[in-house]
């Protein structure tokens, strides 16, 4: 009964989607397809007040329909406009994502999650490439002004500023978009906050040059030149005390609940929400070894699970790590992927990786933050603070290994009953980590219960277990300790002194 | 001014501080157990420690009352519910600053700045490892009503509740009219910004602190107000999402200059 209602739900949220239009944060289609359905993935680069935003984009569909609106700060310039590739991405998300680690072999394994993004909205026709008089009145009318038109690759892209939004919301009925009744009710309030608006399409002609597919159609009738998938990622940069992300719009289509996933660089340490709780994925927990072939699904229940004790509102700390290329520690324990090396921080943004002299940087610091927000539990958009918290952590899950073969002398009879308690205490962990029903797989007890000749054995051991936290390579020289160390010799000085004032003179005191 | 009659409570109830004590401690391990800080008990114990032992040493120093000791617990229990820092000795000395500066800096035997803002904003100008996470409390609505009718009541109990009342007052109004008369956006934005347990626990308890705010009740009311447009303008305009504990920090000239112009006699906390 249940799980048909889910697949329900789905099914409804796939099919609305296919028709409507949808803004930044949207996800349209394929809920069944990945591990997290509708999850969209963004670099943040923060430096001071410049903030470079990266936003992945699996649009899959015919590019036509393809379109993008995304609320900025100010009006961008063209050099603040990049396209990045899909591999960066794709290499952040492996590097950080939650990780099995295997003890007594220690063969570091765990599938990567793949997760979905898209951030698009669906485009009725084309946008006239070419603004005529006519339609600069019609925008003055309407109070819409293209603040900015630029080509940038295969996207065609322009920055408007409006008055108010029923003349942005018609501006954009006219010219082809077909705005969702909540997405109108939200543009309100991001015109009064003095946003402007990202508007992006993909100029086909541009992406068959880019793909060297232009004159493929001549000979290949068959070629689908119109269906292209993975659009490349929208870098954009800008200089504003905003540190933030725009979810609202995003959410005005959605019934359900979305997934966003956000890599985020400074130079301080963590960046952490200040407008949500930022709380770590429980962590470092032993699990049974047969997790190791659904340590996807596992995953995915796990965060259910979490989401749903933390009130459906808190964000998830999923990794953060000094990736510094100059950072001596180590980058992770176990590397699900290759640490992004100085070409991927540079292409994502991080334009201190090297510095003036060369140098590769020793304060690049990688936070991944995992949500999963909707109408009713996150009213309010994102809003990011730089912590100089540079405490590594990592979503880690832990498997054992038990020995085999002939266990019958006196100390593998032992090694069987601790084995036992072992896996009936990484049974209810993966319970309590998921809610997963773990009574069926007693098998996974009485494979060593059956070995055990004398069953009273169990009541002198105890679970070994016990949550093995690597050295997390946390930086350990305090800061300005010379300033700390002098601090506090003033406060004893003072005390002495003071003491010293009062002997000689009581009435000094209070 | 007391509502309630102290003949008939115990010596207990009759020390304010002796409530606020278990109402920070209360919060303390709600923070630590049902929102998991990452902040340790080694952490705490520093805090409380180091806190307390300077103001033992003042207390010994200027022959004052070893009653006295609560106000430097209630210092500690404030950094720990605001201030966050990896290093334990950041956390520790933030609280012997703190005490100490309660001392030192006094103009016409009243300390000038509230020692938990002190040694927060203090200890995050110069050590560079410490931060405030306004979002560490999330906007949990059983919680925030506790936290508001027991800080309200405390607050009555030493008669300055009026402070807090004036000061989330005029922010919500401020708030009010930007973001939902102005900018349209809906009233659950509004009401998510005033959920903020940070929020709420500078209300109820730091800019209450009898001793550094005016003595006066119509200069306090003039005060809880510019304390909450600075507060309004800082973080709408400039982005500074621990506004109020920043504005706190400077606002002891004018607690100075209330004091002068509207004389009322120094709070003292009933010792009993």
């Amino acid at each position: 009964m249940m799980k048909k209602q889910l697949f329900l739900t789905a099914f409804c949220l796939g099919s609305f989607a296919l028709q409507s239009l949808s803004f930044c944060g949207f996800y349209v289609a394929k809920a069944d397809t990945k591990l997290f359905n509708k999850t969209s993935q963004v670099i943040m680069v923060r430096d001071g007040n410049k903030t470079t935003v990266t936003m992945a984009n699996d649009f899959k569909g015919n590019v036509k329909d393809f379109a993008m609106v995304i609320p900025v700060p100010n009006v961008l310039q063209k050099k603040d406009i990049r396209i990045v590739e899909n591999s960066l991405f794709n290499k952040l998300d492996a590097y950080s994502g939650p990780r099995l680690v295997e003890y007594y072999d220690e063969n570091p394994c765990s599938p990567r999650i793949q997760y979905d993004m898209l951030e698009s909205i669906q485009y009725n026709n084309a946008i006239p490439t070419s603004i005529s008089m006519k339609d600069v009145k019609r925008n003055k009318v309407l109070g819409v002004t293209i603040e900015a038109q630029y080509q940038v690759d295969e996207y065609d892209i322009l920055i408007l500023s409006a008055k108010e939004s029923d003349g942005l919301k018609t501006w954009l009925t006219e010219n082809g978009y077909k705005i969702p009744t909540a997405a109108a009710e939200v543009l309100a309030p991001y015109i009064k906050n003095n946003l402007k608006f990202f508007v992006v399409k993909v100029d086909l002609d541009k992406l068959n040059e880019i793909n060297g597919t232009t004159n493929l159609n001549k000979y290949i009738k068959t070629h689908d030149n119109e269906n292209i998938q993975n659009l490349r990622p929208i870098q954009i940069s800008y200089t504003s005390p905003k540190f933030m992300l725009p979810i609202r719009l995003g959410m005005a289509n959605s019934t359900g609940a979305q997934d966003m996933v956000v890599y985020a660089f400074s130079k301080e340490g963590r960046v952490e929400c200040t407008n949500y709780r930022t709380v770590k994925i429980p962590s470092n927990e032993n699990i049974p070894l047969f997790v190791k072939n659904k340590f996807g699904q596992f995953y995915v229940d796990l965060f259910e699970r979490a989401h749903d004790k933390e009130n459906k509102e808190a964000i998830f700390l999923e990794y953060a790590w000094n990736i510094s290329p100059q950072f001596r520690g180590a980058k992770c324990d176990p590397c699900v992927g290759p640490p992004p090396i100085f070409t991927d921080l540079t292409k994502a943004g991080v334009n201190w990786a090297m510095n003036n002299g060369n140098q590769a940087s020793s304060n690049v610091f990688f936070t991944r933050l995992h949500l999963r927000y909707s109408r009713n539990t996150h009213p309010r958009d994102l809003e990011f603070q730089v912590t100089p918290n540079k405490e590594h952590f990592q979503a880690r899950y832990i498997l054992t290994n038990t020995a085999v073969g002939d266990l019958s002398c006196n100390a593998g009879q032992t090694y069987c009953a601790t084995v036992i308690k072992n896996r009936v205490n990484e049974l209810e962990n993966l319970s309590q980590l998921t809610s997963w029903s773990t009574v069926e797989y007693s098998g996974y007890v009485k494979e060593y219960y059956d070995l055990l000749k004398d069953k009273n054995i169990l009541n002198e051991v105890k679970s070994t277990q016990k949550n093995k936290q690597p050295w997390l390579g946390v930086p350990s020289n305090e800061s300005r300790l010379g300033l700390k160390i002098a601090l506090f010799l003033s406060v004893v000085f003072l005390l002495t002194f003071a003491y010293l004032i009062r002997q000689k003179n009581p009435l000094a005191s209070k | 001014m007391r509502a309630i009659s102290l003949s008939t409570k115990s010596i207990f109830f009759q020390d304010a501080r002796n409530y606020q004590i278990l109402y920070l401690a209360a919060f303390l391990v709600f923070g630590i157990f049902k929102l998991h800080w990452d902040l340790s008990l080694i952490k705490v114990s520093a805090i409380l420690f180091t806190t307390c032992l300077t103001q033992f040493a003042w207390i010994k120093i200027n022959n004052g009352q070893l009653s006295s000791l609560k106000s430097g617990l209630i210092t500690s229990l404030g950094l720990c519910l605001i201030l966050n820092s990896t290093s334990i000795i950041t956390l520790s000395l933030a609280g012997m600053l703190a005490i100490s500066a309660k001392y030192i800096i006094r103009y016409k035997h009243k300390h000038l700045f509230n020692p938990a803002n002190f040694g927060i904003v203090l200890s995050i100008l110069i050590f560079n490892d410490a931060w405030i996470s306004p979002g560490q409390w999330g906007s949990d609505a059983l919680f925030l009503f506790v936290l508001t009718v027991l800080g309200g009541f405390i607050l009555h109990k030493i008669g300055r509740l009026e402070t807090s009342l004036i000061f989330l007052g005029v922010l919500f109004l401020l708030e009010f009219t930007r973001t939902v008369l102005y900018q349209g956006w809906e009233m659950d934005v509004l009401l998510h910004k005033f959920s903020s347990g940070t929020l709420l626990l500078f209300s109820f308890f730091m800019i209450t602190d009898p001793m550094t705010i005016p003595n006066s009740k119509k200069a306090r009311i003039i005060w809880a107000s510019i304390l909450a447009v600075a507060t309004f303008i800082l973080s709408t305009w400039m982005q500074l999402y621990t506004a109020p504990i920043w504005v706190l920090f400077f606002m002891p000239p004018l607690t100075l200059f209330f004091d002068k112009i509207y004389p009322y006699k120094k709070f003292e906390w009933n010792n009993n």
